[in-house]
């Protein structure tokens, strides 16, 4: 003996040569519950965990002193690994990926694929041979065509113009009664066992026996195997209407015929990859099965295929989803010829194969993911003041941004009755000019352009065709023929290209150029804001929706008099690189004024005082300015714009459903909470605050009409619709 | 891998052939983002406006960028891109670099990885 490894916490020796299926059937056990094993890697019957690493193949797998195998439970799946919260924190190191482009992957390494191989380089071309005996296995295929391959160093991703299947053949496994029990093995796999010196005891042979392996071929078809848990004996028939026989034995070796090795193949429709060899043949069809497992990776028998032909699935794509026979492992190899078998002899014809799905190969969660990254959210330049300050970061609309800085209501009231900092460096800016640009924002926009006067700022929803609000931000003239547009953080992207779709569409002389990376921004925002900035440089101070260039603490800065906030707001838009240089002189300059910055937490809760909406947040994907109570940023007097169609043509419906502001004692009941009219459900919160000031939770929700009542239940208390804003309803502070 | 550090430039919008007879100073490389986009690396001074009234010239701060060898390209770069890198120099390279949208201007001599200032710590650490 040449070592041992372990099976189920019990040493199990193999000998030099031994792979750990081979190990295992010399010790007289078999790697899974049992079934027919071919010991060539296809189909899934000795399928065990490995190291901690489920459904590997033993039959691959060269067995070595310390593996720990441990067999799957006989019913259900093995344990998943790695999911408590150990497993969580101490992830696996990432799997190496090597990435490599030829002209042609040749997937197989007998005497087709090398011809194939060699022809292909003799014509010139740059060919990788991918060889399952040199431990690399081509486990799927994607367009591209794309081969994802586990080799033994990690995974290697092949692009290449064209694929050769070269792959062979496997043999046919036996479906009949009895298939799943333990002594069944192909001829192949009776012959790797004979040479590695495994005792096979009483064997027969049924179809094409094998080579100088000792066994009784018999003659007949196969009609079932007997026995409890092993093999004990066999039946065949001689001819149809012949006399059963029945013949003791250990070992049945089965020489049923062969079929193509194409899963991968079936795996890359509308792809240049052909099939040679072995692997091109159309083998002929076993008989059809009447009984036993046909479908081993899926425990599918073949009752359950009758039964789901019963039901009315004609289709072998819809034969396949609806008993699972052939979603398993080996995606097909093993059980569909006996599949197609059976569905031909209930129908016209043969059908044709199933498509195959990757992986050929169970791979595991870290090679699927391998060479793959999560998503990368951005950082504004003042990530790192923030973080210096305390704030809690979290991810919304792809940037890292501050919730808090430790007290949400301590930077409210910083708001509400000093002077606050926002990073609102997330927002998308657009600069547009040309000769064109007025007519096309008069299209895109609902709200009217040309009479926007240079220095000059309106807020706008930007809509689709349906009339649906996609984003909203503000339009700021800066000359008579160039603007700047800003948009919300996550809708930015989106925005971009919709404005650049349209005006390309249009034909219309537009330039446009995306700052949002380029340019920070900071918000300005309280009673004292203005008192702030005057100290800076701000002088005059832009009115209300005015805005004008300025040097802030010596940065060049875009100011934008505006409120989210409901207070004086102004937006400092400036070059990233002199952000951190901005904040800290306005920190320093606004020390003696309370000042103090707000993360989104208090900016949420001050908006929403305001009645405020956030796209995305507040609104649905179908919702129209009327639902949002909105109509006043619509002018339908215009001749066209986006959407403008739609909304005339629903104006005459009656409302289905609007956003109404609701208030009730608090705490603030969650986002999302229901509300309730006399047992109906009428909608959802989509914002929700406890108001410092008003000493009272305010929401923003959706409400269904029936009617409208004036008063719902929310989180089991009593809510008053009421009309937004809930605070300074004629806007003087925000105008201060 | 060398430090990303900040791009000093000019960034351009206008048509297209204005952009083509477009004269730099100070350029150390000219990358053409689309048909009417150009960002110019040191780039002090361009003169597109005389063919174009309308053209968006601005100063470029946001983005960082690192001059590698084509060996470092091959080395610390490669391994992270899948999709497939031209053969073409010079060549302006656009996709997702370790997940994170960058570019890559190729030349004969050097190469020069860039990414907006936003992504510079993503692809940073993902590159180290």
């Amino acid at each position: 003996m040449e070592g041992r490894f372990v099976l189920d916490d019990r040493p199990i020796p193999y000998r030099a040569g031994d792979t750990v299926a081979v190990a295992i059937l010399r010790a007289g056990e078999h790697p899974t519950q049992g079934g027919t094993v071919c010991l060539a890697g296809d189909c899934g019957n000795c399928v065990a965990e490995v190291d901690g690493v489920a459904y590997v193949r033993t039959c691959q797998t060269p067995a070595r002193p310390g593996l720990v195998v441990q067999r799957h439970p006989a019913h259900g799946h093995p344990p998943l690994r790695g999911a408590g919260r150990a497993g969580l924190t101490n992830p696996s190191p990432r799997l190496r990926v090597e990435r490599a482009d030829v002209d042609v992957v040749v997937i197989g390494g007998g005497d087709s694929g090398i011809r194939a191989a060699a022809e292909a380089r003799a014509a010139g071309r740059v060919v990788e041979l991918i060889d399952a005996g040199d431990g690399s296995e081509a486990v799927a295929i994607y367009a591209g065509p794309t081969v994802i391959v586990r080799t033994p160093q990690g995974m290697l991703h092949l692009t290449c113009g064209e694929v050769v299947v070269a792959a062979g053949a496997a043999e046919l496994q036996p479906v009949c009664a009895g298939n799943d029990l333990k002594g069944l093995m192909t001829v192949r796999a009776a012959i790797q066992l004979h040479a590695a010196g495994v005792d096979l005891g009483v064997a027969v042979a049924i179809g094409e026996p094998p080579t100088k392996v000792p066994c009784m071929p018999l003659a007949g078809r196969l009609l079932r195997i007997e026995g409890t848990e092993r093999v004990s004996g066999v039946v065949t028939r001689d001819g149809e209407g012949g006399e059963e026989r029945a013949t003791p034995c250990d070992t049945v070796i089965v020489g049923l015929g062969y079929a193509a090795r194409d899963p991968l193949a079936r795996m890359a429709a509308d792809l240049p990859v052909s099939l040679v060899g072995a692997a091109a043949k159309a083998f002929p069809l076993p008989p059809a099965p009447t009984a036993g497992t046909i479908c081993h990776c899926s425990g599918v028998t073949v009752k359950d295929v009758e039964d789901v032909w019963e039901r009315g699935f004609r289709h072998l794509e819809l034969v396949k989803r609806a008993s699972l026979c052939g979603t398993g492992t080996c995606q097909g190899a093993a059980c569909l010829p006996h599949l197609r078998a059976l569905l031909a002899e209930r129908s016209t014809g043969i059908p044709t194969p199933f498509t195959a799905r990757p992986a050929v190969r169970q791979i595991t969660i870290a090679e699927a993911a391998a060479g793959v990254y999560v998503d990368a959210f951005r950082r504004t330049p003042l990530h790192g003041e923030h973080v210096r300050l305390g704030a809690r970061m979290d991810r919304f609309g792809g940037w890292w941004r501050p919730w808090h800085y430790g007290d949400h209501v301590a930077e409210y009231w910083a708001v509400r009755e000093a002077v606050s900092l926002g990073d609102v460096s997330t927002l998308g800016k657009l600069l547009v000019s040309g000769p064109d640009v007025v007519e096309a924002l008069e299209r895109l926009y609902p709200t009217n352009i040309a009479d926007l006067r240079v220095g000059r700022s309106r807020y706008a929803l930007l809509l689709n065709e349906r009339g649906h609000v996609i984003d909203d931000g503000m339009i700021c003239r800066e000359g008579p023929e160039r603007f700047v547009l800003t948009f919300t953080s996550a809708g930015a992207g989106h925005a971009e290209a919709w404005v650049r779709d349209w005006i390309e569409t249009w034909g219309l002389r537009v330039h446009v150029l995306d700052r949002t990376n380029s340019l920070a921004a900071i918000n300005v925002t309280g009673p004292l804001a203005s008192e702030l900035l005057g100290r800076v440089g701000l002088d005059p101070s832009p009115r209300f929706l005015q805005h004008v260039h300025a040097a802030i603490c010596g940065v060049p800065c875009h100011v934008m008099r505006l409120s989210f906030t409901g207070e004086a707001s102004f937006e400092l838009h400036h070059s990233i690189d002199r952000s951190v240089e901005l904040w800290r002189a306005l920190m320093s300059q606004g020390r003696d004024l309370g000042i103090a910055p707000h993360g989104l937490q208090a900016q949420q809760g001050l908006r929403l005082e305001k009645g405020h909406i956030i796209i995305g947040m507040d609104s649905d994907l179908d919702s129209t300015p009327r639902r949002l109570g909105m109509e006043w940023a619509v002018k339908m007097d215009k001749p066209d714009f986006v959407g403008r169609g739609a909304l005339a043509r629903i104006a005459g419906l009656s409302d289905q459903r609007r956003l109404v502001g609701l208030t009730t004692p608090g705490p603030a009941p969650t986002e999302g909470s229901p509300i309730w009219s006399q047992g109906e459900l009428l909608g959802h919160v989509t914002s929700s605050f406890d108001s410092p000031l008003l000493g009272h939770a305010v929401m923003l929700g959706w409400l269904k009409p029936a009617p409208y009542p004036d008063q719902v239940k929310v989180d089991g208390r009593i809510a008053s619709v009421v009309a937004p804003p809930f605070y300074d309803a004629e806007g003087d502070r925000a105008r201060a | 891998m060398p430090e990303l550090e900040q791009l000093r430039g000019l960034r351009v919008v206008c048509p297209p052939d204005a952009l083509e007879a477009a004269s730099w100073t100070g350029q150390s490389a000219v990358l053409r983002l689309a048909p009417d986009d150009a960002l110019a690396i040191d780039a002090t001074d361009v003169d597109v406006a005389l063919a174009d009234e309308h053209a968006l010239i601005v100063e470029e701060r946001g983005f960082v960028g690192a001059w590698l060898t084509p060996a470092q390209l091959v080395e610390w770069v490669v391994p992270h891109i899948e999709w497939r890198l031209s053969d073409a120099r010079p060549a302006l390279a656009q996709g997702l670099i370790a997940g994170v949208p960058a570019k890559l201007w190729l030349s004969e001599e050097r190469v020069l990885l860039l990414c907006a200032t936003a992504y510079a710590h993503e692809l940073a650490e993902r590159l180290a």
